[in-house]
């Protein structure tokens, strides 16, 4: 453990002040636009690294994640379109505040989320990484499979009324991430042939086709939509608001931690459950959907915390829990340094700088998002026709330089009229996004549980960790399938009153 | 991706300048034919192949007179990089950093351009293949890990599907004639934590990927495929040795576009002998377990295709293609 004197000195020392804040800024700017995900962000800055001393290489990439974690939630409030996987479920109410004239909230209720969820995070980081470290070893591929089936019981929630359609959308979103290389065998599924497929059809292009060009097609067929928010001011927010928020933000942060510790979604778990969470324990849950607060602080709370607790079992076992931390155990590799619990000891200014780093970073955030988040507001009120064609050009050209690939273009076009139809007979979009993100996980684990035990279903029933997540499952769904039974009831009492 | 790309030629630019100032007077690299050699990798940057690329042209430049660029062509399991390298100009130019998986790729995802629309150059190392455990586990050689699958079934991780590594792990399963399952991971991190809490039994892996547990004593190796022992671990044993007769190699290469004049091919045979006797680099790559393995461009497509064909027999035989 390093003293306070050590962290101090790094504190004062220039270098590391300077490169939290271009880590941060060319994060930000990297999760913002969409198709460029966290972990290409960081693997552009990657080359870079080379001539520069590691503990500053290393805390620069870590501040690259921090600032394209939070990102993300940018172009996913303003346009609709999710900069990285795990802000997703920002979109809900961060775009519903946008359409209502709340942007400036919006986005400012997720940077400050996305504060305190880092803070939560590199608290949990410095303090707990050696008895944390050990929970990520509990899991065996059943549990994994419990907590991917714990993922997908959100879809009964967030079907927006109509659990049929709900789960039809969500097929067909697991239909999708069946495509590509077999996890198991190797052998390529449902790929016609057409080299393109064999990697499958990642999940930026469902979520652009289904959240960003289903919204922009609609746009242009709706007459003259009035823009509310002439203001282009962040509006932090208050100590109530805060005070608000607080349940909301907790879950988030607990949600966070566990699956930033777990290799899995990178994010999007966490986040679209303590969205879900955070509107059962809300004292409002009608509002969410429509522009809650609280929907955009519990999904921006946990995603950020995720980029800092994913570094706990990078850090004490040298494994990636997400695409991200791959990068990054790409550039610690780079500068020979081998993480495990020997790197504690033997580079200690590494894991200082990441610290020192990640807390400038994290606090640097308030301002660089201040400074650049009104002209992003600015720029999304432009008169529509030609901000529809800006959004578009900038949509289509960040999943082009995905793979340089017109493929994906296609893919991603191809989604945006099946969201549009979809939209038109009321599909909900969400539950297709959920079986795209997870219908790989919830897959291989599956199946790998059934390799183990020689084909015996007993082994879910075997791993405590499997069982309790997959009866937390049971009862959501439960729970929610009781729910929409009795709003239906109450529904008709109401029509055959009146 | 040309962004990685410009990136890839900055950096270089920034190693090579510091070689240039900083590294003590050698004898004059060879001429090339070419100034610019861009060497394709279908790994991501950080990835296995992308830092062993990086590494070896931090030295390269001291023994072929040319600027070398990382090219990531990701996508595909290596379909896309290899139609990228087999449609390239065969003026020494382009390369294509070989590994096991263009050929399983080609054999079993049958893209556009496989192996066969290449040549392979030259070779650098081999990866060294390892059977492992954990420290505090019942196994203390491979022996009790094939006892215990006598008796009952055995759980055996391999780091990938279609890989070395399941190839391996199937026929030490053959040639001992015992029944373990045999559970392929997406990466090796994955498969470590199902070895590390004892889910499985063993683990079949590159070294590299398991040197923070081995060096944090959290697991042991009991084997390894190579043919010969690892220099750097003289007590652990070949898989051979222990009684199994199975051995792999996993080779780490170059191949271009079909038809590179053989003058151009004879100045990588000289630098690779030379690359991989720079005192510096030989540091570097001996920490990271690598075997140094050249092979020259008259042998090294014999030394191809021969794996290719061992694979191709061994898929078929296993179902996994027709």
């Amino acid at each position: 453990m390093a003293t306070f004197w050590d962290i101090f000195h790094l504190l004062t020392e220039t270098p590391i002040f300077f490169v939290a804040i271009i880590g941060l800024t060319w994060g930000i700017m990297g999760g913002a636009l969409p198709g460029i995900s966290a972990s290409i962000t960081m693997a552009l800055v990657l080359p870079f690294t080379y001539a520069m001393d590691p503990a500053q290489a290393i805390a620069l990439l870590a501040c690259v994640y921090i600032g394209a974690e939070y990102g993300g939630s940018i172009p996913a409030i303003l346009i609709r379109t999710p900069g990285t996987n795990s802000s997703a479920a920002t979109v809900i109410d961060g775009y519903e505040m946008n359409r209502q004239g709340r942007a400036g909230e919006a986005l400012g209720i997720s940077l400050m989320s996305g504060v305190v969820g880092s803070l939560f995070g590199l608290a949990m980081l410095i303090l707990l990484t050696e008895p944390l470290s050990w929970l990520a070893l509990a899991f065996t591929p059943a549990s994994y499979f419990g907590l991917g089936i714990l993922g997908l019981s959100v879809i009964a929630s967030m079907s927006g009324g109509s659990l049929i359609k709900g789960l039809c959308a969500a097929t067909v979103g697991l239909m999708i991430s069946t495509v590509g290389t077999d996890p198991i065998s190797g052998v390529t599924r449902f790929t016609f042939d057409v080299p393109d497929l064999i990697g499958g059809i990642e999940p930026v292009l469902v979520m652009v086709g289904l959240f960003a060009l289903t919204e922009l097609m609609s746009q242009s067929g709706s007459v003259g939509m009035a823009r509310l928010n002439a203001s282009i001011r962040i509006k932090l927010p208050s100590w109530q608001m805060m005070n608000k928020l607080k349940r909301s933000q907790f879950i988030g942060c607990i949600l966070g931690l566990f699956e930033g510790l777990t290799p899995g979604g990178g994010g999007s778990i966490a986040a679209f459950m303590s969205y879900n969470e955070a509107r059962r324990w809300s004292k409002t849950p009608q509002l969410f959907g429509k522009g809650s607060e609280e929907g955009v602080a519990a999904p921006e709370t946990a995603n950020n915390t995720v980029a800092s607790t994913a570094m706990i079992p990078l850090l004490s076992f040298g494994i990636p829990s997400s695409n991200s931390t791959a990068v990054l155990l790409g550039g610690l590799l780079m500068h020979g340094l081998i993480p495990g619990p020997r790197l504690f000891e033997q580079s200690a200014q590494v894991i200082d700088s990441i610290y020192v780093g990640s807390f400038i970073a994290i606090i640097a955030q308030i301002g660089v998002g201040i400074v650049i988040l009104p002209a992003c507001i600015w720029l999304v009120n432009r008169p529509r026709h030609y901000r529809a064609g800006f959004i578009f050009a900038l949509i289509l050209s960040g999943i082009y330089t995905l793979n340089n690939s017109l493929f994906d273009l296609g893919i991603a076009l191809g989604l945006g009229v099946v969201g549009f139809f979809m939209r038109l007979a009321r599909f909900p979009v969400l539950p297709m996004i959920l079986g795209v993100v997870l219908g790989h996980m919830v897959e291989s684990s599956y199946r790998r549980s059934l390799v183990l035990s020689g084909g015996d279903l007993r082994v879910f029933l075997e791993d405590p960790i499997a069982v309790a997540l997959l009866s937390l499952a049971l009862i959501f769904i439960v729970f929610s399938l009781a729910r929409e039974i009795r709003d239906a009831r109450k529904a008709k009492l109401k029509e055959a009153h009146s | 991706m040309s962004i990685i790309k410009m990136i890839g030629k900055a950096a270089t630019g920034l190693a090579a300048l510091a070689l240039l100032s900083s590294g003590p007077a050698f004898a004059e690299p060879a001429a090339y034919p070419v100034k610019v050699v861009t060497l394709v990798t279908h790994s991501s940057p950080g990835g296995g192949s992308d830092v062993f690329l990086r590494e070896m042209t931090k030295y390269l430049g001291k023994y072929i007179n040319a600027t070398f660029v990382v090219e990531n062509v990701q996508g595909g399991s290596g379909a896309k990089a290899m139609a990228r390298v087999a449609s390239a100009p065969a003026d020494g130019s382009v390369f294509y950093a070989t590994t096991p998986t263009y050929i399983y790729t080609s054999l079993m995802s049958k893209p556009q351009s496989t192996y066969k629309d290449m040549q392979p150059l030259v070779n650098f190392f081999l990866d060294s293949e390892v059977i492992f455990t954990r420290t505090d586990g019942p196994f203390k050689s491979l022996k009790d890990v094939i006892d215990h699958a006598k008796k009952e079934r055995g759980k055996w991780g391999a780091a990938n599907p279609a890989s070395l590594e399941r190839q391996a792990a199937e026929q030490l399963k053959r040639v001992a004639g015992v029944n373990a399952a045999i559970v392929t991971h997406e990466g090796g991190g994955d498969m470590m934590l199902n070895v590390m809490n004892g889910t499985l039994d063993i683990g079949i892996g590159e070294i590299q990927e398991l040197r923070s547990q081995l060096d944090a004593g959290k697991i042991k190796l009991l084997a390894t495929f190579n043919p010969e022992r690892i220099v750097d671990k003289p007590d652990v044993p070949t898989v051979k040795e222990s009684g199994f007769d199975v051995s792999f190699v996993k080779f780490r290469g170059l191949a271009g576009p079909k038809g590179l004049a053989d003058a151009t091919a004879a100045i990588w045979d000289k630098a690779v002998i030379e690359v991989l006797n720079d005192p510096e680099y030989k540091k570097a790559y001996s920490a990271e377990v690598l075997v140094a393995k050249p092979i020259d461009h008259k042998e090294y497509p014999g030394f191809v295709n021969n794996f290719a064909t061992t694979t191709e027999e061994f898929l078929k035989t296993t179902g996994a293609i027709k």
